[in-house]
């Protein structure tokens, strides 16, 4: 199961929190165990945001001030604070993404950068979409676009890591949300591992992320990487793809999980069931299943 | 003719009513607003007339016997699965599995259908006016697809007695499928069936695919051939 979520706004009016809000609440009873966002909101010219994880539950307003300090008296942090199981900060982008999430995971133990990017933002937790908005008022956050999740745990642990939408370490701004099985997970796990790329997870969702960002670091444009993916990537799989100016998404070749896509004027929504679409655009636009070994990448 | 909302119902609420109403001797019902919702009108085993107005979701019309169920928008996975008797039109899309194992009655799809549509039907007639996709008529045992459009990788793979008529491209042919010559019966069967079906989509010729049975019998000898399939 599992339900996956992307909408990219062509008015450009902002609403993305409130429509995956929308979109995953009519998802949710596919991911009972955890829920999630990844929003593009505007950026500040270079300024990186960055969403770090301080525990798993609850609220950690001392951990997270003490972290923020930590980073002010090096001189990185512009602004900061601490909402809930995350302290949000603007950075002065002086060194690479890998070295600032180096850096703030040497910090205090359990710290874990769960986006950075100069417009990305992901929130997630353990618990429903309303759950999410009940912490994190996500309906306020603004976006021309983004992605989402509702998460049935199958194998892994079930927590805020473990949890989508996965930032691709180390790529700002680069994010995925996944709905199926990637089966050769441990061979390109291993295969990773050894040129050093460290996996947070237990989540074979984890690799698509990584499998992207490596392909793109590589001279690969997105779309080629998503391309090559349907080769590389085994088993069942739905994904969305977003960056900071594009979305997208790939369906496996034996189109073994849905994925229902509606574009018009206004907006492209994809969504693993189109009850998200209705319930976030009521008759708007067209749905259709996405054919086998289909992708498709729109700029935002 | 009889009329109710989904709005803010579960789909069991939603099939009884559809039932409670049939019973009560409404023999047309309109459903507004389904959303997409799974499951309805599922195991409906009179004759009626069921209109949805909006999208439905999975398994829409499964298993039923004799109703016609019309869709004004699009169908998720599994529509009309398992059907016995009975037609159901969607005037818009068609997510995966299809009329899946459908034994009789006829499904219409006026858009586009995903994978597998039409898989091992054992009967009835499914008629796709836009394209299909990965799959379609894996397995068929008896019944006739027609695909107006174009066919998707792997058409009309391991079939028994299903009957293929596809009115685009049809290159991506299954294991053992085989392009046959169509009859003046077949030209006859697909024209009138696009007349009954207001099917606008115009199309010359059509090809048609039946089983090569090939794949009927296990023979070692034909090792090859079954190394492929399998």
């Amino acid at each position: 199961m599992c339900g996956i979520a992307g909408f990219l706004d062509k008015t450009r009016r902002g609403s993305a929190g409130a429509t995956l809000l929308k979109m995953l609440t009519a998802l949710g009873c596919r991911g009972p165990d955890s829920a999630g966002v990844a929003i593009y909101g505007s950026g500040a010219g270079d300024v990186l945001k960055l969403r770090i994880k301080l525990g798993e539950r609850g609220a950690f307003e001392e951990k997270g001030r003490k972290v923020a300090e930590q980073l002010r008296e090096c001189g990185m942090i512009k602004e900061s604070s601490v909402t809930g199981a995350y302290l949000h900060a603007l950075l002065e982008p002086r060194v690479s993404a890998r070295d600032v999430e180096r850096f703030i995971e040497s910090l205090a133990p359990g710290l874990e950068v769960v986006s950075l990017g100069r417009r990305l933002e992901i929130v997630k937790q353990v618990g429903s979409p309303q759950d999410l908005e009940a912490a994190y008022g996500i309906s306020r956050f603004r976006g021309t676009h983004g992605i989402g999740h509702t998460r049935l745990c199958t194998e892994s642990r079930v927590d805020l890591s473990h949890s989508q939408p996965f930032w691709a370490h180390g790529a700002p701004d680069l994010a995925t949300a996944h709905n199926g099985h990637i089966t050769n997970y441990h061979t390109l796990r291993r295969r990773y591992e050894q040129h050093g790329v460290r996996f947070y997870t237990e989540n074979d969702s984890e690799v698509i992320g990584v499998y992207l960002a490596d392909q793109c670091s590589k001279g690969m444009a997105l779309e080629e990487a998503m391309k090559a993916s349907l080769k590389d990537l085994d088993g069942s799989f739905s994904y969305v793809v977003a960056t900071a100016d594009a979305l997208g998404f790939v369906k496996d070749p034996f189109a073994l999980k849905p994925l229902i896509v509606a574009e018009n004027d206004a907006f492209v929504a994809i969504a693993t069931e189109e009850i998200a679409i209705r319930a976030a655009f009521g008759s708007e636009a067209d749905a259709r299943e996405a054919q086998a070994r289909e992708l498709k990448l729109w700029r935002a | 003719m009889a009329s109710m909302t989904c709005d803010g119902r579960p789909t069991r609420e939603i099939n009884a009513e559809i039932k409670r109403l049939l019973a009560e001797g409404h023999a047309e019902i309109v459903v507004k607003n389904p959303a997409a919702r799974h499951n309805l009108a599922v195991g409906v085993v009179q004759p009626c007339t069921l209109i949805f107005e909006g999208s439905v979701g999975y398994y829409c019309g499964g298993m039923i016997d004799g109703p016609h169920v019309e869709i004004k928008g699009s169908a998720g996975w599994g529509l009309a699965e398992s059907m016995m008797n009975g037609r159901v039109v969607v005037h818009g899309n068609a997510g995966n599995a299809a009329a899946a194992a459908i034994r009789g009655g006829s499904v219409i799809i006026h858009g586009d259908a995903a994978a597998r549509a039409g898989i091992a039907i054992k009967g009835g007639v499914v008629l796709i006016e836009g394209n299909c996709g990965y799959m379609a008529g894996f397995m068929g045992q008896k019944g006739v697809l027609v695909v107006c459009g174009d066919a998707g990788e792997a058409f009309a793979d391991s079939m028994y007695e299903t009957i293929c008529f596809v009115g685009g491209r049809a290159d991506d042919l299954g294991n053992d499928a085989v392009v046959a010559t169509p009859t003046d019966a077949d030209v006859t069967f697909l024209s009138e069936l696009m007349v009954r079906h207001g099917v606008k989509k115009h199309v010359k010729e059509f090809k048609k695919i039946v089983s090569g049975r090939k794949l009927w019998n296990f023979d070692k000898r034909e090792w090859k051939t079954w190394s492929e399939a399998l």
